[in-house]
């Protein structure tokens, strides 16, 4: 098409408002760095606070409640009473229970310290990304997709309006021991919690494909098949379990006292900020769950385990609501 | 302008996908800044207009606002429409400190173009101070075809038919050139 002549010579003349070379915008790359700068938090929290801040979000994602159950797995078996060689994984950790305990922001911070140290316990090398959700249009599709047998959802809330499926992932944690020990005294705890010969040791951690449902309202249904950890066969989940608890800031004989009361080998412990939420124990289907609610009490989630599959289930309703609605499902 | 790719990253950024956004910022951030620098002459405002196209776009997407509002996910046309809007917006902020017969005319502070000749820069004031007598949609229009988008673009982005877009702008240069001997003329 050609174009007339009066709007040629007004592109004539709106060509000198190009940017001359000394005018050309910053490389995207650096803009999108400053960009985000402005997005972040001014006060960047340390793990914990993240991990509190994730749970509760508003907006969950599937993948992030996985990753989410990874890193509190492998953050709970970063500190065993290790002596076995790198290879050796003889011991399952498979998630059937939860056990939930109060973090002070007094003790947040002082992990907040260490962690703004870097001293990092270990690395973290993720074999498999976990894959990005992806919408499927019914609960039949997500099943055949995901590969789970049946795929549950709560008939009173009525057809989901989203669905979305994600594949699992897996990865491994090797422990760096002098980093974990100056990351215990940077923490104000004893270095010598920890029994020597852990360097090197190798924790894999796998998550499984998962269907996340939304509704209108804002409810949200994931259920996944329990995250797996495998350890190192002499590895002391109990001791392990113990120096967890002092480093989420309980003394220690009240540590030792709750260690010996859990089954390490299939407990997950959920640490839960008491600046952000309220927790407390529920049962879901006769099986043991946790209910946490935002301090502002705009949101509420359950999270429980059955049959071998975690469920995680958010909204607006109370927990109580929330349980009676998981405790129909179907 | 909204291709399948757009649609497909602003459906993950949709669902929380961070690298969705960061391509997206890529694929745009350059054609943005490109039109506001054309608007507002100078390069640390369009920079920072830019950047608040993109948080705003960040805001929505990740709030879900955006699927609400743009059922037909018409990234392109949102992005260059509020990237105009917050155009005229930091114009009007000038408006504030400056007369209006500056509007478009560039901020003197931090002016990178110290080293351009005086009559270049009269020149190129001339054209920003007609573009201020514009309607916006003309003047988005204008600039946007001078940039090299193609009419379909054009009429996607100002929400009419391709079919439109020739008249449209045939109008708009004529509006300007109008407008642009009345400027030259009170010079």
């Amino acid at each position: 098409m050609s174009e007339d002549k009066q709007v040629q010579e007004v592109m004539a003349r709106l060509a000198i408002l190009e940017p001359t070379e000394a005018e050309a915008p910053r490389p995207a790359r650096l803009a999108f760095a400053r960009l985000q700068a402005e997005l972040a938090p001014p006060e960047r929290p340390n793990w914990l606070a993240r991990l509190g801040q994730q749970l509760l979000a508003p907006q969950r994602r599937l993948a992030t409640a996985v990753s989410l159950a990874v890193v509190l797995l492998v953050v709970s078996f970063s500190f065993p009473a290790v002596r076995a060689a790198a290879s050796d994984f003889l011991g399952l950790f498979r998630v059937e229970k939860f056990a939930a305990i109060e973090i002070t922001p007094e003790q947040m911070a002082i992990l907040r310290q260490a962690a703004e140290q870097d001293i990092m316990p270990g690395e973290l090398e993720v074999d498999k990304e976990p894959g990005l959700l992806t919408p499927v249009d019914s609960l039949s599709k997500a099943a055949t997709v995901t590969g789970l047998t049946a795929v549950y959802t709560i008939p009173a809330l009525g057809q989901p309006d989203e669905i979305f499926v994600a594949s699992g992932g897996n990865g491994h944690f090797t422990i760096n021991e002098a980093n974990t020990r100056r990351l215990l005294e940077a923490a104000n705890l004893d270095p010598n919690l920890l029994p020597d010969g852990l360097d090197g040791a190798r924790i894999a951690v796998a998550t499984y494909s998962g269907v996340e449902q939304r509704w209108a309202d804002g409810t949200t249904l994931l259920q996944t098949n329990s995250p797996e950890v495998a350890y190192p066969e002499n590895l002391d989940p109990a001791l392990m379990g113990e120096a967890l608890l002092q480093i989420l800031g309980l003394s220690p004989l009240e540590a030792q006292r709750l260690a010996s009361q859990i089954d390490w080998t299939s407990t997950l412990l959920l640490p839960i900020p008491s600046n952000i939420a309220t927790y407390e124990e529920m049962t879901v289907n006769g099986s043991s769950a946790i209910g946490l609610t935002s301090l502002d009490n705009r949101i509420h989630m359950l999270i429980w385990q059955e049959n071998g599959r975690l469920y995680l289930l958010a909204g607006a309703q109370s927990t109580a609501e929330l349980a009676a609605l998981a405790n129909d499902m179907q | 302008m909204t291709s399948l790719t757009d649609n497909l990253l602003l459906e993950q950024m949709g669902q929380g996908d961070v690298a969705s956004f960061e391509a997206i910022f890529h694929q745009h951030y350059d054609r943005v800044y490109g039109l506001l620098f054309r608007l507002l002459g100078n390069r640390a405002e369009a920079e920072d207009v830019t950047q608040e196209v993109f948080l705003k776009l960040h805001d929505y997407a990740f709030n879900r606002r955006f699927f609400q509002r743009n059922r037909e996910h018409n990234l392109g046309a949102w992005l260059y429409r509020t990237a105009t809007n917050a155009g005229y917006n930091a114009i009007r902020g000038r408006q504030r400190r400056w007369q209006r017969n500056t509007l478009l005319v560039p901020d003197p502070q931090g002016l990178p173009g110290a080293d351009k000749e005086v009559e270049q820069r009269e020149r190129e004031t001339a054209v920003r101070q007609t573009l201020a007598q514009l309607p916006e949609r003309d003047t988005q229009l204008l600039l946007m075809r001078q940039m090299g988008f193609s009419y379909a673009e054009c009429a996607e982005a100002v929400g009419v038919a391709p079919s439109s877009v020739g008249t449209l702008l045939a109008r708009a240069a004529a509006a300007f050139k109008q407008a642009y001997e009345e400027v030259n003329g009170e010079r």
